[in-house]
């Protein structure tokens, strides 16, 4: 979507420090020459298919058809990418972007270690140093992530400030950028962010609602009625809801994170229920939980992808509009439409991407039987295994932690050398 | 001409460079805070800049981000802070008041508000670090009206042709900063490139704004021993004092605050 000098309605814009201005004009210029070049695109969609395994199926599902009795039920397979996550797409485009640009070192910031793995790999094939910042309470939760992102040579760093998550994370990878700004790129991993990062990650995620569009006429001879994602940052949401702007006929439900309960600090709602409030902060504007002086508040859900406490501004300013319907699903609404896909389909779906699952299956049964949704499955679940484990109370996955651990090699070879 | 030109061109006839030095209000509690506003202003320094925290302050290092976290543990009240500094400058009339904050903050409070009553409050001026200039017309329209003055910031990688826009379009002062990065020491100094540390360069960065600025020139980021200030005389007003003296503060009070302002200015 593109924007009137960075601004969606009352959202977007630049609000940097003049410091980063050189490099933002950089990026604006480095971006539009980029996406007119025929020779940038088909390296583009070369990487996409040969590095991610693009394009991604859409998958009918038939079981969950039936169960609900409702809808014809399908699903856009962005868990197939390399790396399990639609996040492949932007770090793809991006990393290409900051070669042109001729810088060698990208800066990322991380909630649940999805942006940041998918990143590092992306820095390893391109040879781009990479640096991670990610909140210490999401490094002790999320510590798996962290360890692949060692492995493939980024540096991951624990940012202790604040509330210790991703937000937090997000201000450090600015002071870096601030610091950096000559040969470093701020790889942001969603679509938020001053001008033209908004525009430039939903630019690359769009992929993923182009090919709905071919593959929905193909498969089924028509575009879908309604297209179904969850919104953190709101990146997968642009992707699948953007192509489809124009075709009215089209509705579009973005679902966000209601956690634990509409209370501030137990959710990450933003747009629907009218618990955000408009304020300008981490260089856009957009609606942000926010106490009445306009200090950012804590956010939470179980799936640490959403747990952003602003969102993209294209998606602010389409809800404001009334173009995309927002609704929100609750922890354990997510765990059992999580469950219901994995018995019913025989795919793992990432929590976050069951938010979308949750908030299709409520209005599934009450669709008609010729109408046809498409909910964007953003992830994979493997990467939950321990969440979900705690979830559904499994019995067995504690024994297997202490026998582990039992038999972990206690004399292990510091992280450094093992790199050396 | 403006009040805090006129104040700056008036004390610089008997001062090489004036001082501005950096509180974070409400570290570590609001009356600590102003009881070191008062003192600072005792003892003489040219101007206070107040920092009324924010959450997510993004050109800022660890020690005033720390300062800012530690001091939003209690609840703070725009107003209250404008009224308190208010009877600040009362008591202390020959030093001036700056206030500094993130836009967040202040654009729920009201920009227009938010300089009507910085300005009954008979501070100067205002410094906003993540609001461009180009998306703040209504801001610079209530400032005119309030006769206070925006602070505009320029950096050592600011192009040519925007920083002589941002020089002219200073009136109370332009707050050049002195290097890439953030304030303070942060782990993220050894990123920034050689040459914006350079003694040549920052001179003729300097020289540059001088220029194109009729306004006077404020200097910091990164200041904390008397060489660089030494090196400022001549080519600034203003030598501010940020980070180095929380971080003073932080280590022995307000006596090794004192003790530090000393070492530097006097």
């Amino acid at each position: 979507m593109k924007s009137e000098n960075g601004f969606y309605g009352q959202f977007g814009g630049s609000y940097i420090p003049e410091i980063l201005y050189s490099s933002q004009q950089q990026i604006l210029t480095a971006f539009e020459e980029a996406k007119n070049d025929p020779t940038f695109l088909a390296e583009l969609h070369k990487q996409w298919q040969q590095f991610s395994g693009r394009p991604t199926p859409l998958t009918y599902c038939e079981n969950l058809t039936n169960h609900f009795g409702g809808a014809q039920i399908y699903l856009k397979r962005e868990d197939l990418n390399h790396s399990g996550a639609h996040k492949m797409n932007n770090v793809i485009g991006q990393g290409l972007l900051v070669k042109r640009m001729g810088k060698t070192r990208v800066i990322a910031e991380t909630g649940a270690g999805q942006h940041g793995i998918a990143t590092a790999l992306v820095a390893a094939r391109l040879g781009l140093e990479c640096t991670i910042y990610m909140g210490a309470k999401d490094i002790e939760r999320q510590y798996p992530n962290v360890f692949w992102m060692k492995q493939l040579g980024a540096t991951v760093v624990p940012v202790t400030t604040g509330a210790q998550t991703l937000r937090d994370a997000l201000d450090e990878a600015l002071r870096d950028w601030s610091s950096s700004h000559e040969d470093s790129h701020y790889l942001i991993g969603t679509s938020c962010g001053c001008a033209p990062f908004p525009e430039m990650v939903a630019f690359f995620q769009s992929v993923i609602g182009d090919e709905v569009r071919e593959q929905s006429m193909a498969q089924f001879g028509q575009f879908p009625d309604r297209l179904y994602a969850c919104v953190g940052g709101g990146s997968n949401a642009c992707g699948l809801f953007l192509p489809f702007l124009d075709d009215k006929d089209v509705e579009m439900v973005g679902v966000e994170a209601g956690g634990k309960g509409l209370e501030l600090g137990e959710h990450s709602i933003r747009l629907s229920h009218n618990l955000g409030q408009p304020g300008i902060a981490q260089g856009f504007a957009t609606m942000f939980l926010q106490d009445q002086a306009g200090q950012l508040q804590e956010t939470h859900s179980i799936a640490a992808g959403l747990d952003y406490v602003g969102v993209s501004p294209i998606i602010a300013h389409l809800a404001e509009t009334g173009r995309i319907k927002m609704t929100y699903a609750m922890d354990d609404e997510v765990i059992a439409a999580c469950t219901l896909l994995l018995k019913k389909e025989g795919i793992i779906p990432a929590l976050e991407s069951s938010h979308a699952l949750a908030g299709a299956f409520k209005d599934a049964p009450n669709l008609p039987k010729d109408s046809k949704i498409v909910i964007n499955l953003s992830g994979r679940g493997d990467k939950d295994i321990f969440n979900v484990a705690k979830a559904v109370q499994d019995e067995t996955f504690p024994q297997f932690l202490t026998d582990y651990l039992a038999s972990y090699p206690t004399n292990h070879v510091d992280n450094k050398e093992q790199n050396a | 001409m403006s009040q805090l030109a006129a104040f700056i061109d008036k004390k610089r006839q008997t001062k090489p460079i004036l001082s501005m030095t950096h509180v974070v209000y409400g570290y570590p509690t609001v009356q600590e805070s102003l009881d070191w506003m008062a003192r600072l202003m005792k003892e003489g320094v040219d101007f206070i800049e107040v920092q009324f925290p924010f959450s997510d302050p993004v050109a800022d290092g660890p020690s005033i981000v720390a300062a800012c976290h530690k001091a939003l543990e209690q609840t703070l009240d725009v107003e209250t802070c404008l009224a308190q500094l208010g009877k600040l400058a009362k008591d202390f009339p020959e030093s001036r008041i700056v206030l500094m904050s993130y836009l967040n903050p202040m654009y729920r409070f009201g920009l227009e508000k938010f300089a009507k009553r910085a300005s009954e409050e008979n501070i100067l001026g205002l410094i906003l670090p993540d609001l461009p200039i180009e998306q703040a017309v209504d801001y610079r329209a209530a400032c005119e009206k309030y006769q206070i003055d925006p602070v505009w910031l320029v950096t050592p990688v600011t192009p040519k042709d925007r920083l002589a826009m941002l020089a002219s379009q200073a009136n109370g002062f332009l707050y050049c900063v002195a290097r890439s990065g953030v304030t303070g020491h942060s782990v993220h100094e050894d990123k920034a490139h050689e040459n914006n540390h350079h003694t040549t360069s920052l001179d003729n960065y300097l020289a540059e704004i001088k220029q194109h600025a009729n306004a006077p020139i404020g200097v910091g980021f990164g200041l904390r021993e008397r060489a660089q200030i030494e090196q400022l005389i001549g080519k600034a007003d203003i030598a501010i004092l940020g980070s180095a003296l929380l971080d003073a503060y932080n280590r022995g009070g307000q006596e090794e605050g004192i003790k530090l302002i000393n070492a530097l200015f006097h």
